[in-house]
């Protein structure tokens, strides 16, 4: 029997050891994002943080409170026009002084499908890859890094800053696939737990100087765990189908999927064209999401989401040929 | 402005101003600039709601009424006391000239694309940020477009994202950082404009992309 030489068991043994390195690491990495999801919405915080996008910067407030009547939450808008989101039980409500207007959506219902488990971001097949970084000090807090790079172009990645008692956010960074950075957000002070604030979660606009748009066609809308209408035959790898809603009544098409790679997501909408449902086709952007919009016949067809644009244009093509073939 | 005054306009608008205070607020609308202003933004409001698209000229408004006014003789003092008796009537007439003009400037013109013919639309300066209909060709992203036809677009994309992050649980592991797009200041841009592939069933390279995987 013939001995393997020396330096290529050595290479085997440096190998084997580097796999189980990067496994270990990249299970811590699916722990901090197990605690990061549990604190930011579990814990009540309340902060002020920049919001940096094409060499742009923003500075916004967060007033976030869990407590006995379930989740409130508050952001606006500190420099510029006057914007603010509201989520609380009711719905979310969300004030565009620049625009006049308000849009409401009414809350939605958990969805049917079983929650996404986080392990399904590090599989062969998930398109990321998981790893801890080093330490840094944002806001007055230690953090420590999670770096979740994208291995396709069909998904963006992500750097997140986590408070090293908690987990909580501090600071985020948003990088496509050749790490060019598309934004940032990273808090300059933060409190947390009893030291928040309530009166911040009151809104100070004016009602009246807006106009209240309603979400139109979104509403009366019933989540359900039946199949979809249609279905994309194919989609980017990683992907699959997290939740499903269609509009009761016989009033026109309303079929709402989200697809969902575990960290990602994209909502593909479905609907019957009208002067109230009609976006311009084409590819939009709202900050670093993606929308794209096409029709189908008397359809229209909107996927939106937090990935690339080759992403959403992908899924609305292959949605827009099941509609074809139905 | 009041709140009251607010719902003043708004209730003429909706023609449920009685006609005393109809002819009152027509005679403030000609001295005040910010209601003025106010009046026209109301109009392009429910004219994106109504017809999202739709061509709107009403920018500009405030100023063609003010310049009206510049070159209109101011009648005397005199004048209006020999004939009071055509103050309520011709606050009525002024009501319903400044509403049509409204109704007629914002009517819907399909076969008009902004940029196109009218030149008002992109370079009146209360709509800074319209931009040319050049996007409809260009590949490339464009800055900032928020005129106001496209406003009604963008709500409703708005409303789409505002869906998505309720329902994508997945975006609830970042909590309120999937809201941030909404809040920042929107430089809402259109990448890609055409409606070539609008009936194609024909997925090409992303297609591909997919079976490369």
């Amino acid at each position: 029997m013939k001995f393997l030489p020396g330096r290529f068991l050595l290479f085997l043994v440096s190998i084997s050891i580097s796999s189980v390195a990067m496994a270990g690491d990249s299970q811590q990495a699916r722990d901090w994002l197990e605690r990061m999801t549990a604190a930011m919405s579990q814990m009540s915080y309340q902060g002020t943080f920049v919001y940096v996008r094409d060499g742009v910067v923003e500075t916004m407030r967060i007033t976030h409170v869990t407590d006995e009547t379930g989740v409130r939450e508050r952001m606006y808008s500190v420099s510029g026009p006057h914007r603010e989101v509201i989520r609380d039980r009711k719905g979310v409500r969300c004030v565009l002084q620049d625009a006049a207007s308000v849009v409401e959506d009414q809350v939605v219902a958990s969805s049917y499908f079983p929650e996404l488990p986080l392990s399904i971001i590090d599989g062969d097949t998930s398109g990321y890859l998981l790893e801890t970084g080093g330490e840094a000090r944002i806001a007055g807090h230690t953090a420590r890094r999670v770096t979740i790079s994208p291995e396709d172009s069909f998904r963006y990645g992500y750097d997140f800053w986590l408070e090293e008692q908690t987990g909580l956010l501090l600071k985020w960074e948003l990088f496509d696939t050749n790490h060019k950075p598309l934004a940032k957000l990273m808090f300059t002070d933060i409190a947390m737990g009893s030291s928040v604030n309530l009166d911040e979660l009151e809104s100070d606009a004016h009602a009246e100087d807006f106009v209240e748009m309603k979400t139109f066609g979104l509403q009366n809308t019933v989540v359900t765990g039946s199949s979809p209408r249609w279905q994309p035959a194919k989609l980017p790898p990683g992907f699959q189908l997290a939740s499903h809603s269609h509009k009761a009544g016989a009033d026109g098409v309303y079929e709402h999927m989200v697809y969902s790679d575990g960290l990602a997501a994209v909502s593909v909408y479905v609907e019957q064209q009208g002067i109230e449902t009609e976006v311009k086709p084409g590819i939009s952007q709202l900050g670093t999401n993606n929308a794209y919009t096409r029709k189908q016949g008397t359809l229209q067809i909107t996927v939106i989401g937090e990935v690339p644009a080759i992403t959403v244009k992908t899924i609305a093509n292959e949605m827009a040929l099941s509609v074809a073939s139905n | 402005m009041s709140k009251e005054s607010l719902e003043h306009l708004s209730s003429l608008m909706d023609g449920e101003l009685s006609r005393e205070a109809g002819s009152f607020l027509t005679r403030r609308l000609f001295t005040d600039d910010g209601m003025c202003e106010k009046w026209e933004r109301f109009h392009l409001i429910r004219d994106c709601i109504r017809q999202p698209g739709s061509k709107q000229m009403v920018t500009g408004l405030s100023i063609k009424l003010s310049a009206s006014l510049d070159a209109e003789e101011v009648p005397t003092v005199s004048a209006w006391r020999n004939n009071r008796w055509l103050k309520p009537v011709s606050g009525v007439a002024i009501a319903a000239s400044v509403a049509l003009m409204a109704i007629v400037v914002t009517a819907p013109q399909p076969d008009q694309v902004p940029g196109e013919g009218d030149a008002t639309l992109v370079s009146t300066a209360a709509q800074p940020f319209v931009s040319p209909n050049t996007l409809a060709r260009s590949p490339i992203s464009q800055a900032a477009s928020f005129a106001p036809a496209q406003q009604a677009s963008s709500n409703r994309l708005n409303a789409y994202l505002l869906r998505h992050n309720q329902m994508a649980r997945t975006a609830g592991r970042q909590g309120f950082v999937s809201f941030v797009p909404i809040v920042a200041t929107p430089r809402h841009s259109v990448v890609e404009d055409t409606q070539d592939r609008t009936e194609s069933t024909e997925t090409g390279s992303e297609s591909a992309a997919l079976e490369n995987r």
